[in-house]
């Protein structure tokens, strides 16, 4: 016999409108690990994202600390936090936890080069809210190993990009890279005598964009764990906020990429 | 044989003409163009319609032809 139903008793449900979109599999969103790699502006939102759509098992990796300046586009982080100077990781993860106590998210500090390798096969999922190039080739290179779907994305002023790898499939991040990116990267890495000097550069940032990308990462992790893998961005999603141009640009596999031929081997 | 393409910067909306060679390739194609801009050192890929361009293809593997219309747009970095 059906359980009887009760007046109101939907709205009681926390999950109950993202029930009625149908194609959304909650079971398997509350039972996938999502590792969130990077708790800036772009993690702080992806990780709101992730628990109000029903993740409940959230890994979170940052090495940095909250500042100030971080304060105009990152939902989780206070005043108090950038005067504690504490952990980014550290107070998303608690933060996160009080927007629906099941929720498990733990807050790692580390490097993301430092991590152990173990966290990537664990995870089903990975989403990239990096802020530099060195770091998204660590990630990627990961992901690509152990072949775990990587949602990766960035922002500049009020444009952004999101790419979604998806090992052994398809081109991966290292594949978009030309020469200007390697520059990049050396401009960060400076080596001088015996001492490596490290460049942050400061990009322009503003919560909207971020906003808009984080969306779509989410949006993406939601379609992948919910066998919609099919309609998913197959290569690389360009915004513009400016002229709210939305453009999907296809990224060739590039043949000399070791990455592919890393993964492939491991095919049977 | 050269070819002559517009570049258009994506920031601003300013094109430059460029005159290549076959054997030119997108990294040299974007270099120019962001050094004709006096932008900044950052990363920054080259688009040609719906397709991104590979660094390493020259002109002709790229099939960059005679009046096409590419554009350089600043790669995202930020988080």
């Amino acid at each position: 016999m059906n359980r009887p139903i009760r007046p109101g008793e939907s709205d009681e449900d926390r999950m109950e409108r993202s029930r009625r979109v149908g194609w959304i599999e909650l079971d398997r969103l509350r039972e996938s690990r999502a590792l969130v790699i990077g708790a800036g502006a772009l993690g702080n939102e992806v990780v709101k994202n992730l628990v109000l759509s029903g993740f409940e098992d959230i890994v979170i990796v940052d090495m940095d600390r909250v500042v100030h300046s971080n304060l105009n586009r990152c939902l989780f982080f206070r005043k108090e936090d950038a005067e504690c100077r504490s952990f980014k990781a550290e107070v998303l993860a608690d933060r996160a936890k009080s927007m629906n106590p099941a929720c498990k998210v733990r807050g790692i500090v580390a490097k993301v080069q430092d991590l152990d390798e173990g966290l990537f096969r664990q995870s089903d999922i990975a989403l990239g809210c990096l802020d530099n190039i060195a770091a998204r080739l660590h990630v990627n290179a990961h992901c690509c190993h152990h072949r775990r779907p990587l949602v990766d994305g960035g922002t500049l002023s009020t444009s952004g990009k999101v790419q979604v790898v998806m090992p052994p499939h398809g081109p991966c991040l290292q594949c978009s890279m030309n020469r200007t990116h390697y520059r990049a990267l050396e401009r960060r890495y400076s080596c001088t005598g015996s001492d490596t000097v490290f460049f942050e550069p400061r990009l322009a940032a503003e919560i909207t964009t971020t906003s808009v990308i984080a969306a779509i990462q989410v949006r993406e992790a939601i379609k992948i764990l919910s066998g919609k893998g099919d309609s998913c961005l197959h290569h690389l999603l360009h915004y513009n906020g400016l002229t709210n141009q939305v453009l999907e640009l296809e990224v060739p596999l590039d043949p000399e990429c070791p990455l592919h031929g890393a993964s492939r081997s491991g095919e049977g | 044989m050269s070819v002559r393409v517009k570049v258009r910067n994506a920031e601003t909306g300013s094109t430059v003409d460029m005159e290549l060679e076959e054997e030119n390739t997108v990294q040299e194609i974007i270099e120019g163009a962001a050094g004709y801009w006096e932008k900044d050192a950052g990363a920054y890929v080259l688009r040609k319609g719906k397709k991104l361009l590979r660094g390493q293809q020259t002109v002709l593997d790229a099939g960059i032809g005679n009046s096409d219309d590419l554009e350089l747009i600043p790669d995202p970095e930020g988080g």
